[in-house]
């Protein structure tokens, strides 16, 4: 007899504790000693290891599946501790998720305390750069000639140095005030505008680890964001995220 | 019939209110961060080419950062720990090993 062809594989988010009550019909909870993982049935037309090649360069199924995938996470954050796994972790059979439990428990075990009773906020720092080089207050002259036409060329790109040793000092400083008010934190690269869709330029993007229910952090941005605005530059907090930033084990060096 | 079962849970609480995220935002979370598990469906997220032209947007901004003289974060062991291009470059390697028969195929 020829067993059917598997037409579904388990999709897994993520790990929380195997006593967490997560009470969703659409997610199962595969225990293993101490963790369980949080998974769901995907149909392998579209996870598939082909098919996936191809779904993932469909920018509305990449999207959509993002979205669901961080959706999942965010829904889990709310009721328990949760190490989030990135996108595209499948399993064809969940013998093997108990597998990847068993072998990784020490890792799993430790981002769990890590991430336990804490959120993850995001604080990104926007500089309007006009308002910013207004509010420094030193106009140039319109040129008069050819000369100082280049001058002034010249004179705009030394401006230009400097405003941004500035915007990068303003964006370090927070940054580091950001962190004492944080468990934990990381300056992520910021976003260009292809990404941000936005006039201004990103200049942080932190995101930070804080007890759940703390608002030191978000007092600071609102803070920053008072003292700064004024120069156009305004602080921004996004979240709660789960704890995507702080789950990988830390950097040895 | 389109099944899409990468979905919410059911009797799970809705998301915390807050506007809706940045696709960007989820982008870098969900594609960029968070543990690393190799499934047994190889999915390497580096030959997404939509992808690979956003990570190269994430990377680009660093050139541009130092063009705006904004570049802070980067060499600054303090405030940076990415490690983006040096585990690209890990991934990248494996898979040149993988194909060539060197190394071991591991996660």
């Amino acid at each position: 007899m020829i067993a059917a062809p598997e037409t579904t594989a388990w999709y897994v988010y993520g790990v929380v504790d195997a006593s967490a009550k997560i009470g969703a019909d659409q997610l199962r909870l595969i225990g293993e000693g101490p963790l369980a993982a949080v998974v769901s049935e995907v149909p392998l037309s579209e996870f598939g290891e082909e098919e996936l090649a191809q779904r993932l360069n469909d920018r509305a199924w990449l999207e959509e599946h993002a979205r669901a995938h961080e959706d999942v996470l965010q829904r889990l954050a709310a009721v328990a501790a949760v190490v989030p796994f990135r996108f595209g972790a499948i399993y064809r059979e969940l013998d093997d998720v108990s597998v990847l439990l068993r072998e990784r428990r020490g890792e799993l075990s430790a981002a769990l305390e890590r991430v336990r009773g804490r959120i993850e906020l995001g604080v990104k720092a926007w500089a309007d750069r006009d308002r910013f080089e207004a509010a420094l207050g030193d106009a140039l002259p319109e040129p008069s000639s050819g000369r100082a036409y280049l001058e002034r060329r010249r004179t705009e790109h030394e401006r230009a140095g400097r405003v941004g040793a500035q915007l990068g000092d303003i964006a370090r400083d927070a940054h580091a005030r950001l962190l004492r008010h944080a468990v934990e934190g990381v300056a992520n690269r910021p976003h260009p505008r292809e990404l941000t869709g936005r006039d201004e330029a990103m200049i942080l993007n932190g995101a930070y680890l804080v007890a759940d229910g703390d608002e030191a952090l978000a007092g600071e941005a609102a803070a920053l964001d008072a003292e700064h605005g004024a120069r156009g530059i305004a602080f921004e907090v996004t979240g709660p995220w789960p704890p995507h930033n702080f789950v990988e084990p830390r950097d040895e060096v | 019939m389109s099944r899409s079962d990468l979905t919410a849970g059911g009797g799970l609480p809705p998301a915390r209110p807050s506007q809706p995220a940045q696709l960007a935002d989820v982008l870098e979370r969900v594609l960029d961060k968070g543990i690393v598990i190799a499934g047994d469906i190889k999915i390497d997220l580096l030959d997404i080419e939509l992808l690979t032209v956003r990570l190269r947007l994430l990377v680009a901004s660093a050139d541009k950062a130092k063009e705006m003289g904004i570049d802070w974060w980067e060499g600054d062991p303090f405030l940076s720990r990415d490690g983006r291009d040096n585990r690209a470059l890990e991934r990248r390697l494996r898979r040149l090993e993988s194909a060539a028969g060197l190394g071991e195929d591991e996660e």
